[in-house]
């Protein structure tokens, strides 16, 4: 009888010592009584699915009838994967089979996706949520660095004051200011979010043994993170310069 | 002093992040006492449908085991509660009610005779049904025949809240021969899982490994080790944990030396007045690290209402994940753990006004009168 072939995940590859032409025992239990010696065939990479990454599970991938075989499970299968021709032939398909099987119901692969995708909606919620405490943090962070620092140009404020330059003058020059260093921030910004994208994804991506993308960086993201900067930045600046300009100019100079 | 209560209440949302689940598994598998879990081979309980055969003989193996004082079997299905317009779909859990640790029990008795069951509050709501009603279930839907195999009529015989599942989950806990006679050939004489409790002077990794070597179709998995495994599966969230609380803990430093060092070259001079009068270096250092413990300390009282605040908002968020217990926790206060985190700050606080007030303390007494004071 010819050998049957499997394949296996590299991570069980790597962890067992097995390599593409090994022969190995398979059966559904341990110590079991069924058994079936076969040759590996194939050493494949594990996909990116987050719903594998923490469960360390090793994958083999064997021939359906030999798995049927193997499990006593007769002519069964738990499902069955279709492709379609996208749009009207995906919707007919979904419409026969769910009118005609008798006990079956067949979904969109998208509608499974958003149903197993729960614990990644949380995740996705905690993100934003730390996100958002992240920037508040931040953002009062800026605003007490640029209240302190543009207090300590009290004098040289007085001193324009007195020489007749106008508030607005001073108002304009610190937020001209602060936009300067607010879009070199931006600038910086992104590219260390683009440097620890790549150290997160190379860190977890060896840890879990995935090829999944932890943290992508998307032209939208990168639009929103130097708007929200520039906006905080100016803010704080222009917040900061008011203050300074409200401030009778004696009173700048401790008199 | 907003910038550091919000530093403050960064650092201990992270501490307690850190801390919490792993004190709250913790807390929730030592609860009822079972020390190792056992599951099939490579698995962990109710990771997969797997399930251990010869589930007597292993039983009585562990029993001879030295130190193993209770050997708690459990058997996981799907039943489904016939007689409604659809079938209600609910968890079961076949035990042995004498020795289980799934469910604490909130009123009726327990399930000793095969045809009775305990339920939780969702089930119950879910069929109308209460105390002393019989249900119809059935495990092993048919989907080509629409058909139910193992049919049985059950009394609910109490109200029980199951420990490992959250409140919303639909769940009974009935006798193990029944749930297993129901489920066939396919169930007979098999379980999910084994809870053993061992005696309080025996180490339960000396137990785990003896059921190994007794049982190797079997993985045994002490308190210790599942919460390992839990931590590791979640490692993601220490080290978000620690990064950001190390980020908050360097922001609050940076925050309180710039303050300090504001402060301090505002009144150069008045320091400098106080050197010429004289008031020693110390003192003046002393004075002003004063003020920056007075600042963090400040800051830290302030971030610690925050911080408790917005720990609860985030772990709201996290108790989402579905399936989770409610006893898990991740985000948990320990007092200990807290005040350690909040007494780093003030001590980076220290730190921070050190360098600024010792610098300011040593400038030349007469050159910077002259500068400042003076002119």
């Amino acid at each position: 009888m010819t050998e049957r072939t499997i394949a296996i995940d590299e991570r069980l590859a790597t962890d067992a010592g097995l390599h593409v032409g090994d022969r190995v025992v398979v059966s559904a239990e341990p110590g079991s009584s069924t058994v079936d010696t076969v040759r590996i065939a194939a050493i494949v990479r594990g996909r990116a699915d987050p719903a594998e990454v923490a469960r360390s599970e090793y994958r083999v991938r064997v021939h359906l009838d030999q798995l049927q075989q193997l499990l006593a499970y007769g002519d069964r299968v738990d499902r069955f994967a279709m492709l379609t021709a996208q749009g009207p032939a995906t919707d007919s398909a979904l419409r026969w089979i769910n009118s005609a099987a008798f006990g079956f119901r067949a979904y969109r692969s998208r509608e499974i996706a958003v149903e197993t995708s729960k614990t990644f909606l949380v995740v996705s919620r905690f993100h934003r949520a730390i996100g958002m405490i992240t920037i508040v943090a931040s953002a009062t962070f800026l605003l007490c660095i640029m209240l302190l620092k543009v207090d300590e140009r009290r004098r040289d404020v007085a001193a324009m004051r007195l020489m007749g330059i106008s508030r607005q003058t001073v108002v304009q020059s610190v937020m001209l200011e602060s936009s300067f260093v607010a879009l070199l921030g931006s600038a910086f910004g992104v590219g260390l979010g683009f440097v620890t994208a790549a150290l997160v994804n190379a860190h977890y991506q060896s840890v879990y043994r995935t090829p999944l993308r932890f943290a992508i960086i998307t032209p939208e993201t990168v639009g929103y993170s130097v708007l929200l900067s520039l906006l905080l930045g100016i803010g704080a600046g222009a917040l900061a310069a008011r203050r300074l300009a409200r401030t009778p100019s004696l009173a700048l100079f401790g008199r | 002093m907003l910038g550091v209560a919000v530093s403050a209440a960064m650092l201990l949302d992270m501490v307690m992040l850190a801390t919490g689940m792993r004190e709250s598994f913790a807390s929730l598998l030592g609860r009822t006492g079972f020390t190792i879990r056992v599951s099939p081979r490579g698995t962990l309980p109710f990771d997969s449908e797997a399930m251990i055969g010869q589930a007597s003989e292993a039983q009585a193996a562990m029993y001879r085991i030295a130190g193993v004082t209770a050997v708690a079997p459990v058997l996981g299905a799907t039943i489904h509660v016939l007689g409604h317009a659809t079938p209600i779909t609910a968890f079961a859990l076949g035990v042995d009610p004498a020795v289980q640790g799934d469910y604490q029990r909130l009123e009726g008795t327990e399930p000793t005779a095969p045809d009775a069951l305990v339920a939780s509050d969702a089930l119950l709501a879910a069929l109308a049904a209460r105390i002393g009603d019989t249900l119809d279930v059935a495990v092993g839907f048919d989907p080509q025949l629409l058909t139910y195999a193992g049919r049985r009529r059950l009394v609910v015989t109490g109200r029980a809240r199951f420990i490992y599942l959250s409140a919303t989950d639909r769940a009974v806990a009935l006798q193990l021969g029944a749930l297993q006679a129901m489920g066939g050939v396919d169930r007979s004489d098999r379980v999910s899982l084994f809870m053993l409790r061992t005696a309080p002077n025996v180490d339960p990794e000396v137990a785990r490994a003896a059921i190994e070597r007794a049982l190797p179709r079997v993985t045994a998995l002490s308190t210790a080790g599942a919460i390992a495994e839990a931590e590791h599966r979640l490692s993601y969230f220490r080290q978000l944990a620690f990064i950001l609380g190390a980020v908050s803990l360097v922001v609050g430093f940076l925050l309180v030396t710039t303050i300090v060092t504001v402060s301090v070259n505002e009144r150069i001079g008045e320091i400098a007045v106080m050197r010429a009068i004289g008031v020693s270096r110390w003192h003046v250092v002393q004075q002003i690290v004063i003020e920056g413990i007075g600042l963090s300390l400040t800051g830290a009282a302030g971030g610690l209402v925050l911080g408790i605040f917005t720990a609860r908002y985030l772990n709201s968020i996290l108790r989402g994940f579905p399936g989770l217990p409610d006893a898990i926790e991740f985000f948990l206060f320990q007092p200990d753990a807290a005040f350690r985190a909040l007494g780093l700050l003030v001590v980076s606080g220290i730190a921070a006004g050190i360098y600024p007030s010792w610098r300011a303390a040593s400038l030349p007494i007469s050159s910077t009168l002259r500068e400042e004071a003076v002119g």
